[in-house]
């Protein structure tokens, strides 16, 4: 009777198991690793926009507060994008023949809208409010970055799941003071923890509450 | 473990068994076959072998993960270029206005988001809808959005311009102000607008031989001349049903569907609740063919529409008016004449009798003199009825006149007379014999087709108008939303007709209303247009007395009873494209996409009949074929006729369903008359919903007396699972089944609340519909004589909830305030939720059922709420979006929610109130204070599954008598 395996089969075994385990958990890695990638929450894109608008200039150089363009930030939903108005209301007086801003002056000009490609965009399953993010104390800077050093505006943090849920079970760390929501480059104070949970006492906010699902899906 | 089979449920304390269908009463083999299936919903398909099942659900789980990874793409985001003040994005309007049905208006409060309306509620300041609504009211917005409206003037099918419109009644003006007018004729529906009435006024002064014609196939005509052979002149009457102790009501549907069903339900349920311990009203009703009404009336008998005028002179002789004499009456007839004129004389002055707007004006005489007689003055109200056009003619004088050749011109004001007119005026022959017809319409429908021009006319949710409530009251209707088809509204056409070029909308209505407004004009105006309603303009009492003339019997013909009625659903067939209605349930029938006729048990098993089978019916020399429904409680010799089916251009939705009961409807008697019925031999499916979701177990629906107010307490059941944490808010609704009058319209609130997708007949037939809320409908007693009972059942949010059990992937998952979530995105389809679930209150995307991206009702979408795709499991959230919005509101104010500060779609459009929500921790919310009542029980309370929606068990009027 001829042996079915030859000596080297236990090795062959080995070796696939070895190499399948290390393969799965390879796989498993290398997806996770995807879903996080700048690539997938595309973290590294500055997207053409119709005007290469700078943040750098307007909220960093000349100081101009994030709520006086996205005016729709502690009332609503939407933290909006400014009306083409808003832009005229200073490029009316200054650059006024900038060809930059040709499509600016289109826009008021033809009374339509200034086509705007969106940077900081949730899934059309979240349902996320603005208003109430900034009442309780979470900045700007804290989901949109340092928007004050960005030339053209990219998406400063991965907008995953991971990253809400993470605040939301934890928010105290990233919680700041009212009076600084709109600050760039805020220092939390060295006991940011402590800060951060006499904020959430005083703020009412519901701990426990804020990681079920129907807070953001519906 | 034994299986109970539904069958024996049982009602408590009657011992009753509750049936939901014809079929299940009598043992019929499909119905088990029905029942024993696993999921129904998915029984038509053969089954799939096992192998190809494990390698498409391997090739499934290994491709979910995927979905995770998609890139969401960069989409271009589109700011106001002048963005107006007090505007967000995403933070909803209000603006009070209201939308029309037979020609009355229904106060709303419009949400609109970002300038385009989504949801309609009733007005809570309006003296009439006091913020509650009814059905036609909450689907309203999607006839806004009706793909199917005609979208720009067309003549003879070819589009024009509005220019050429007003080119040709130039034209036509220069005729008229030569003959003045002769040859002109208006055609108008039920119109309450002042600005309207003022406009055609103006117009007949300009061309004083122009005449105008009424048509209206329901309408309140009819209701007024029965009160003109009551007491002697038109009228429209009101009763105060708040004041009222006991009620009779002769075939009359006073809670059904109409114009006036808002208020009335809602008197009716404040009535109902007056007293703690015993029911605050009672009502006794002589019926033809069951309704909402007769389903509630705690002494009802079955008698035929013809019987009526004797039953009220019978009635009337009881309770002394000298002039009736007493008719021969079959015992069950004279037991509750009996019952019913000794409960009017306990009443002492508190008790209203009433009569059917569709039976016989003997009937109303009789009712008038026994209201007399029982001194029910206080409880009555008389108006004169609203201003109309005094020397308006009837439609049928206007085909005469057509045919005599004295017409040349028709214009036809928002009426549809070529579907809508008794087919023996042969209305659409007689259209074209007119030279020139214009038809200003919605749509451009089976008249405006007729019509040599069509012109489109601005629904009432993009017009600048004004109409006249039920009591009288006016509203000023402003728009929510610019046109966005090129139309005009009636004023601007009718302005045309009146030689002004192009006028704006808005200037008609504040033509007719300076001088009536209190006041300075403008302030006036910005008040009128805030509040939605001019204060002070209902109509004013008037005292009148029965009249005293004989009342005359009507004559004894031989045949059955035909009667006709309005559906309940798409009402004389104007809302015949709009999906929401037409796959709503019928109360009673459960019946969608569609119409039967309604016959008795008895006379089903006399002519060999069941549901579905075709018969004839004849009127005269005229006949139409339909589908028999046969109804349990229906009298015996009365066939019902459903109006609003059979229509042949309403658009996609609403052609070719039923049959149109207008065909054989006699111009003399509109609503009762008489005909015989035949077996054709041919049948086909109804898609009725009756045995769809169906609960396994007993006492689903428990009654309780005036000798035992009170339900015997719970006992708590044990269970494995720990209790959960209290959290500060526990969600929780109590739904009070003796408050629920069935009318359906929290499901229609729901449907535009939450999304809910309308899936179509066929999907209906397998019982596929997506309502998030149902109304279960059973059924005690005899097939002859039941006693019905409405139940709504949304989702239970269980405790203890089975489905969360079931879920493979975690998709169904319990929130601190006790919701039960649903996460579409986790949702793999595998059904096994609702196989759990004991309440079989989740529904299945087994297609998808979203619009088209560029149809226009995608706009009636709530944006906060998300349009589910093919392959998940829904229901019933609790509107999640309305808590959160609450908890935001209350967070940035930093405080605790307050009661009332949530409320759901289907408690807020409730009329009666029957439908409570809130925080069951607070121990003085209004929802704990009802979980109190003797009266609260829950469904299905041996599953031990601790529901948080829970029920107050109904009333049960009658128990005394019947026990003593």
């Amino acid at each position: 009777m001829t042996q079915i395996f030859s000596p080297a089969a236990d090795t062959w075994l080995r070796l696939l198991l070895a190499g399948g385990l290390a393969l799965l958990g390879g796989g498993l890695v290398g997806v996770i690793g995807f879903a996080h990638s700048a690539y997938v929450t595309s973290t590294d894109i500055r997207p053409r926009q119709p005007v290469p608008f700078s943040h750098k200039h307007h909220a960093g150089e000349l100081g101009i507060d994030c709520r006086y363009c996205h005016s729709g930030v502690e009332t609503g939903p939407r933290a909006g994008l400014p009306p083409t108005a808003t832009c005229m209301t200073c490029h009316s007086q200054i650059w006024t023949n900038s060809a930059m801003l040709e499509p600016v002056r289109q826009s008021l000009t033809r009374q339509k809208p200034v086509a705007w490609t969106r940077v900081a965009k949730l899934p059309d399953y979240v349902f996320f409010r603005h208003d109430i993010h900034i009442a309780k104390g979470v900045g700007c800077e804290t989901c949109h970055g340092r928007i004050d050093t960005m030339p053209l505006t990219y998406r400063a943090k991965p907008f995953t799941m991971e990253f809400c849920i993470d605040c939301h079970r934890d928010p105290a760390p990233n919680l700041r003071p009212q009076e600084r929501i709109a600050e760039m480059g805020w220092k939390p104070p060295p006991d940011a923890r402590k800060q951060g949970e006499a904020i959430a006492a005083h703020e009412g906010i519901r701990f426990g509450e804020l990681t079920h699902c129907y807070v953001c899906h519906r | 473990m034994t299986r109970r089979s539904p069958s024996d449920a049982k009602v408590s304390g009657g011992g009753q068994r509750l049936w939901s269908s014809i079929e299940e009463l009598s043992g019929d083999p499909a119905f088990q076959a029905w029942v024993d299936a696993e999921y129904p919903a998915a029984a038509e398909f053969a089954p799939t072998a096992r192998r190809e099942f494990l390698k498409l659900m391997g090739a499934s789980f290994a491709l979910a993960g995927l979905t995770g990874c998609e890139k969401s793409p960069f989409v271009a985001a589109l700011p106001y270029v002048d963005q107006p003040q007090d505007t967000a994005v995403g933070v909803p309007k209000f603006y009070a206005t209201a939308v029309m049905l037979d020609g009355y208006a229904h106060p709303v409060i419009a949400t609109t988001y970002s300038g385009r309306p989504t949801k309609l509620d009733g007005n809570p300041d309006h003296p009439v809808t006091r913020g509650r609504s009814d059905i036609f009211m909450q689907a309203a917005v999607l006839g806004l959005y009706d793909p199917d409206r005609a979208q720009g003037p067309t003549r003879r099918g070819e589009p024009v311009s509005w220019s050429d419109v007003e080119n040709h009644i130039g034209a036509l003006r220069r005729e008229w102000a030569r003959n003045q007018g002769q040859g002109l004729r208006l055609l108008i529906g039920s119109v309450t607008s002042p600005t309207l009435l003022r406009q055609i006024n103006a117009l007949l002064k300009q061309f004083p031989a122009a005449r105008v014609h009424i048509h209206q196939p329901v309408g309140n005509g009819w209701r007024r001349s029965l009160a003109a052979a009551a007491y002697g002149q038109a009228l429209d009457v009101h009763y105060r049903l708040e004041d009222c102790a006991v009620v009779v009501s002769f075939d009359d549907d006073l809670l059904g569907p109409g114009a006036d069903q808002v208020r009335r339900a809602r008197d009716w349920s404040s009535a109902r609740r007056r007293e703690a311990d015993k029911p605050g009203i009672r009502l006794h009703m002589a019926e033809s063919v069951p309704t909402v009404t007769g389903a509630i009336a705690g002494d009802r008998l079955v008698a035929d529409a013809s019987r009526m005028p004797d039953l009220a002179r019978a009635f009337a002789s009881k309770v002394g008016v000298a002039e009736a004499q007493m008719p021969d009456l079959a015992p069950a007839e004279q037991e509750w004449i009996d019952r019913a004129a000794a409960a009017c004389r306990g009443a002492n002055g508190r008790a209203l009798i009433t009569a059917g707007v569709f039976g016989h004006a003997a009937t109303s005489g009789w009712v008038a003199r026994s209201n007399d007689a029982l001194a029910a003055g206080a409880l009555l109200e008389f108006t004169a009825p609203l201003e109309t056009i005094a020397t308006a003619g009837r439609l049928a004088e206007l085909a005469a006149d057509i045919t005599a050749g004295q017409v040349e011109t028709l214009v036809v004001l928002d009426s549809n007379p070529a579907y809508s007119a008794p087919g023996s005026l042969d209305i659409g022959d007689v259209l074209q014999k007119v030279r020139s017809s214009i038809h200003l319409g919605l749509h451009r429908d089976e008249t405006g087709e007729l019509c040599e021009w069509q012109l489109p006319v601005a629904h009432a949710l993009e017009s600048w108008t004004d109409a006249r409530a039920v009591d009288g009251t006016v509203t000023i209707v402003q728009p929510t939303v610019a046109p966005f088809y090129d139309v005009r509204t009636i004023h601007q056409i009718v302005a045309m007709l009146l030689g002004q070029s192009d006028p704006a909308a808005e200037a008609m209505v504040r033509e007719t209303w300076p001088a009536k407004l209190p006041g300075d004009f403008e302030a006036g105006w910005r008040q009128a247009l805030h509040d939605g309603f001019i204060e002070d303009t209902a109509a004013v009492s008037v005292d009148v007395r029965p009249s005293t003339t004989e009342i005359t019997p009507p004559f004894a013909d031989e045949g059955l009873d035909v009667v006709f009625r309005p559906d309940p659903s798409v009402w004389d067939g104007q809302f015949a494209n709009i999906g929401w209605l037409q796959e709503l349930p019928k109360p009673l029938t459960t019946l969608t996409w569609g119409n039967v006729v309604t016959i008795s048990p008895a006379l089903a098993q006399r002519i060999d009949v069941a549901n579905g089978d075709h018969v004839k019916v004849t009127i005269r020399d005229r006949s139409l074929t339909g589908p028999v429904w046969v109804m349990p409680g229906q009298a015996a010799n009365t066939v019902a006729l459903y109006l609003g089916y059979g229509r042949k251009r309403a658009g996609r939705v609403g052609d070719g369903l039923g049959y149109n009961a207008y065909d054989v409807r006699p111009v003399d008697q509109p609503w009762l008359t008489k005909g015989s019925l035949h077996k054709v031999g041919t049948a086909e499916t109804l898609a009725v919903t009756q045995l769809h979701h169906r609960m396994e177990g007993f006492d689903f629906v428990r009654e309780v007396s005036s000798q035992h107010p009170a339900l015997p307490p719970a006992s708590p059941k044990p269970s494995i699972y720990p209790q959960k944490s209290p959290s500060k808010n526990a969600w929780g609704m109590v739904i009070d089944l003796d408050s629920c009058i069935g009318c359906n319209a929290c499901v229609v609130a729901c449907t535009a609340e939450n999304n809910v997708p309308v899936v179509g007949k066929d999907q209906v037939k397998v019982g596929r519909e997506m309502h998030w809320l149902r109304i279960a409908r059973y059924y005690t007693g005899e097939v002859e004589a039941p006693r019905s009972f409405f139940q709504p059942v949304p989702c239970m949010h269980c405790e203890d909830a089975p489905c969360e059990m079931g879920c493979p992937v975690h998709a169904t998952t319990h929130s601190p305030e006790g919701v039960n979530q649903m996460v579409y995105n986790r949702c793999i389809g595998t059904r096994t939720c609702s196989s759990y679930c004991p309440y079989k209150v989740r529904r299945f995307n087994f297609y998808d059922y979203r619009n088209a991206p560029e149809s226009p009702e995608q706009a009636a979408h709530n944006p906060d709420v998300t349009v589910r795709s093919r392959g998940v499991m829904e229901k019933c959230t609790y509107c999640t979006q309305r808590i959160e919005a609450a908890h935001v509101l209350a967070d940035k104010e930093n405080r605790a929610l307050r009661d009332g500060d949530v409320v759901t779609a289907c408690q807020s459009a409730c009329p009666t109130g029957a439908i409570v929500f809130g925080n069951i921790n607070d121990p003085g919310s209004e929802v704990s204070y009802l979980r109190r009542n003797g009266r609260h029980y829950t469904l299905l309370e041996e599953q031990g599954t601790r529901p948080r929606t829970t029920y107050l068990a109904r009333w049960n009027d009658m128990s005394k008598d019947r026990e003593g």
